[in-house]
């Protein structure tokens, strides 16, 4: 079979010479060259689809303009990124988006997610014709009431990326291109709410989305002053997080149990994780890709009922803070009292799936070899 | 992500079946076929049969058939408590005003005139229709080299609107590694103006049958697809007797052939080859990247040889009595050409005439003017207009693009100076923005800028979307993905061009 041997070829971008394996994309070959050609609707995951019409360039021999993100390079292959010809179009392309894009009052496109690639190509790119806003007519799904997800039609360019991640990657298929023409925007099946679909919340959406019209509710408005990478501890595959984190205020009312103020007080600033993301795709081990887990579920870091201490129930029925030694101390008697009373087999030891392999292999040790019995479970083997 | 096991090609026939895009549909078709319920969601919202489904009169709002009072025609029909939809084109524009009725059929009115049977065409519309397939037992008894050589000989260029030699393809299909080959028939007539595959299919369905033989055979495919346009159902009845009187001659000749009609649901978009293969393959509409073309990887990623109704219908011609004849019928390219004339003429209808002839002698054979003649558009919405004084331009694929303007499909439309050209553009510019697919940005967004322009002018008499237009018409052209994003500004671009003076 000669796909194992991987052959070369070279082609000319900008009037450089890069060499790249056979079947490469324009695009891959360019960056190979840090030659910066601007995507709305590329994603290295899912399969190139060329219609965000961001990644045009000159090919010789071709009369169109092309999508390097599609074309693939080939022997002796002379491209051009840096032509007015493409200047202009790009120019023209962001006028067009502009024109169909929630603008802020400087007449900046809108992002609220993660990405603000509309911006930042208008940014660099520049527009061409200043055009009126083009109000298409979008359906949106205002009374989606999951607790996570939100889309904003007005800040989509309709690249689809979404919809091809969730098709893709994670093998969901919850999300559509729906409509047609300039009404043309993301939908699920019958408009239902996201919870009422095959939708697993992963928010894999909000990641990929160029401009921020995919984004975590709980995150709107809230800013980032500083990313911390951490390891998500949900299960054992390991997933890198980047949890952002920022000093937000605290109010009386927002948090704590029960007692109905009516007004949140503002009472002084915490630090509060805002947001987390993955780290870029092909940089850890996740590939850019989170679970529901992960990505939402990280209040009880900062939650003011978090155990943060041992707690052992006194003689009063009440719950007293403890050292470790303490609290082993009482476990152990504890348990060593029903070996006693009953044998080993009236006990049973379940461990985390938020456990480290050591550690679980260290809880069936404890339930084996200490006390004596098989009766030991972790709550992932099920 | 397709599951393995799903049957994706049949989820628009049963979204039809079951009424359409209504609640709990969606959920039923993915029961029934395992693709993504969403996906089908998606589907459904693409088609305008789909997506706005009911038993309701609609009306046509192409540029015939407003300029012969469609507006009026729906309000009358508003006034007597008919629920009306103004809808795209629907080629009848020799019945303007046109209309469909609650179950799709067309609402009688007087049919257009076709031309006097001579020996100098290649399609005789008027002849009696030929179920002997003399031609396909030719084309076996000469072989598929013979027969591309007759067509390269012949001149024969694709009748669709591109113009592309038809040799080319044939022999690209035949020649590809892969033995699963398929033909497919585009019989998607939307153009706006254009009704000429419409009449091929009603008078002489055999001559497109039997063209579609020659090019199994020689393409070495073992099924034709024929896609044909949803709204066609006398179309559709007559493809279906003709299917049955063809099929013991295919079997005879060529081992028999799998023929499969597919319907359209209301896309104009689906004339476009990729975006028709994507819903014969039960996706989106959505034209696909070109290269690789259909020829190479085309239905289901196999070879796929497609051709216009009126191509196909050239070749029984050309293989009976040979390429030299055919080419010779044609003045400044060759052969014999339907023409579609419909607008301020005496007699609207499909005309037989050699390829290269001028707007008057079109006319002539219409029965002549009817007023002051201004403008005409040569070959449907794609093409633009054009003033009077280009009427001496040959109407051919040449001449025709020099002028920025096209072939196309040859739906002329006369309109004469009762008509302002802003008002034309506009009902030009407001087909192209219900029809672009919103696959890509430049038609998407474009196409709505453009037609918001001619609005604002005409509404407000207010020029600032106008001063864009040639700007924004650019872009689109660079930009879009096919062909009907790289032509949609061409009406109003071309209104303001020959006639600036309704601009003023």
């Amino acid at each position: 079979m000669n796909q194992l041997i991987e052959t070369t070829l070279l082609l000319e971008i900008d009037g450089e010479q890069v060499e790249v394996p056979q079947g490469e994309t324009v695009l891959k070959a360019a960056r190979a060259l840090d030659i910066e050609i601007p995507v709305l609707c590329h994603d290295d995951r899912v399969e190139p689809a060329g219609c965000c019409r961001m990644c045009l360039v000159e090919i010789e021999g071709q009369r169109r303009l092309q999508p390097a993100c599609t074309f693939k390079a080939s022997a002796g292959m002379k491209v051009r990124t840096d032509t007015e010809r493409v200047a202009r179009h790009r120019r023209g392309l962001l006028s067009l988006y502009k024109a169909d894009h929630r603008l802020d009052e400087s007449g900046t496109p809108v992002s609220r997610g993660v990405h603000d690639m509309l911006a930042d190509h208008i940014a660099t790119y520049g527009t061409g014709p200043e055009l009126e806003p083009v109000n298409a007519p979008r359906v949106s799904r205002e009374h989606d009431t999951n607790p996570y997800i939100q889309f904003d039609p007005d800040a989509c360019v309709v690249c689809g990326l979404c919809v091809r991640y969730c098709d893709e990657v994670e093998a969901v298929s919850a999300i559509t291109l729906l409509g047609r023409g300039a009404s043309t925007t993301i939908g699920t099946a019958d408009q239902r709410n996201l919870l009422d679909t095959s939708c697993e919340l992963c928010g894999g959406c909000i990641a990929v989305c160029p401009t921020g019209a995919m984004t975590e509710k709980p995150s709107l408005e809230q800013p980032t002053e500083q990313i911390i990478r951490s390891t998500c501890n949900f299960c054992g595959v390991g997933c890198q997080l980047d949890l952002h984190v920022a000093e937000v205020p605290v109010t009386i009312g927002a948090t704590g149990g029960g007692s109905s103020t009516g007004a949140n007080l503002p009472v002084g600033t915490k630090k509060k994780i805002t947001r987390v993301t993955s780290p870029e795709p092909g940089t850890t081990v996740n590939d850019g890709n989170l679970c529901i887990k992960g990505r939402f579920s990280y209040e009880f870091i900062h939650h003011d009922e978090r155990l943060k201490e041992p707690l052992i129930r006194g003689a009063d029925g009440q719950l007293h803070p403890a050292s470790w030694e303490q609290a082993i101390t009482r476990v152990a008697e504890g348990l060593h009292g029903v070996k006693q009373r009953h044998g080993a087999d009236a006990l049973g030891f379940v461990s985390s799936s938020r456990c480290t392999g050591e550690e679980n292999y260290l809880m069936q040790k404890l339930s084996r070899a200490a006390f004596g019995t098989n009766n030991c479970h972790q709550c992932a083997a099920t | 992500m397709e599951k393995k096991g799903a049957q994706r090609s049949r989820i628009i026939e049963l979204l039809e079946e079951h009424g359409g895009m209504r609640p709990g549909v969606a959920r039923e078709v993915s029961r029934e076929t395992g693709v993504p319920e969403a996906d089908i969601f998606g589907v459904a919202s693409f088609y305008t049969l789909l997506a706005r489904p009911g038993s309701r009169t609609r009306v046509c709002q192409g540029l015939t058939c407003m300029m012969a009072g469609a507006d009026r025609r729906m309000q009358e029909l508003r006034d007597s408590g008919v629920e009306v939809e103004p809808v795209s084109c629907l080629g009848q524009c020799d019945r303007a005003p046109a209309a469909l009725d609650d179950k799709l059929e067309l609402v009688a009115g007087p049919r257009g005139a076709i031309s006097p049977v001579r020996e100098d065409q290649a399609m005789q519309l008027g002849a009696e229709d030929d179920a002997s397939y003399a031609a396909l037992a030719r084309a076996v008894e000469a072989g598929p080299e013979w027969v591309i050589n007759e067509l390269k000989v012949a001149g024969l260029q694709g009748r669709g609107g591109a113009g592309f030699p038809a040799h080319f393809k044939w022999s690209a299909v035949r020649g590809q590694r892969e033995p699963v080959r398929y033909v497919v028939v585009n019989a998607d007539e939307a153009e706006p103006a254009t009704f000429k595959d419409r009449e091929v299919m009603l008078r002489r369905p055999h001559l497109m049958l039997e063209g579609m033989a020659i090019a199994a055979y020689v393409a070495g495919a073992k099924t034709a697809f024929i896609y044909v346009r949803g709204e066609f159902k006398d179309c559709r009845r007559a493809l279906d007797r003709a299917i049955e009187q063809a099929t013991p001659h295919l079997d005879r000749l060529i081992g028999g052939l799998e023929i499969r009609v597919v319907e359209g649901h209301g896309a104009y978009i689906c004339g476009e080859e990729t975006a028709l293969l994507e819903a014969i393959e039960g996706r989106r509409g959505m034209p696909r990247l070109k290269p690789p073309y259909p020829t190479e990887s085309g239905l289901w990623g196999k070879p796929t040889l497609m051709n216009n109704v009126e191509t196909l219908a050239c070749v029984p011609s050309i293989v009976g009595r040979g390429g030299p004849w055919f080419h010779a019928l044609g003045r400044t390219e060759p052969g014999s050409k339907l023409y579609c004339i419909s607008g301020h003429i005496a007699r609207p209808g499909v005309y037989e005439l050699p390829l290269g002839i001028t707007l008057d002698e079109l006319v002539q054979e219409a029965g002549g003017y009817v007023g002051t003649p201004r403008a005409f558009s040569p070959g449907g919405a794609s093409s633009g207009f054009l003033p009077m004084s280009e009427r001496g331009v040959a109407l051919d694929f040449g001449a025709l693009a020099k002028l920025g303007s096209m072939m196309g499909s040859a739906g002329v439309v006369v309109l004469n100076d009762t008509i302002d050209m802003a008002q034309a553009a506009r009902w030009q510019q407001i087909f192209f923005e219900d029809e672009s697919c919103g696959q890509c940005a430049p038609c998407r967004i474009g196409a709505r800028v453009q037609r918001q322009a001619v609005d604002r002018w005409i509404d407000g008499k207010n020029r600032t979307g106008l001063a864009q237009v040639e700007e924004v018409a650019w872009e689109m052209n660079e930009g879009s993905i096919c062909g009907l994003g790289m032509v949609a500004s061409l009406p109003l671009q071309s209104a303001m061009k020959y006639f600036s003076e309704d601009f003023q």
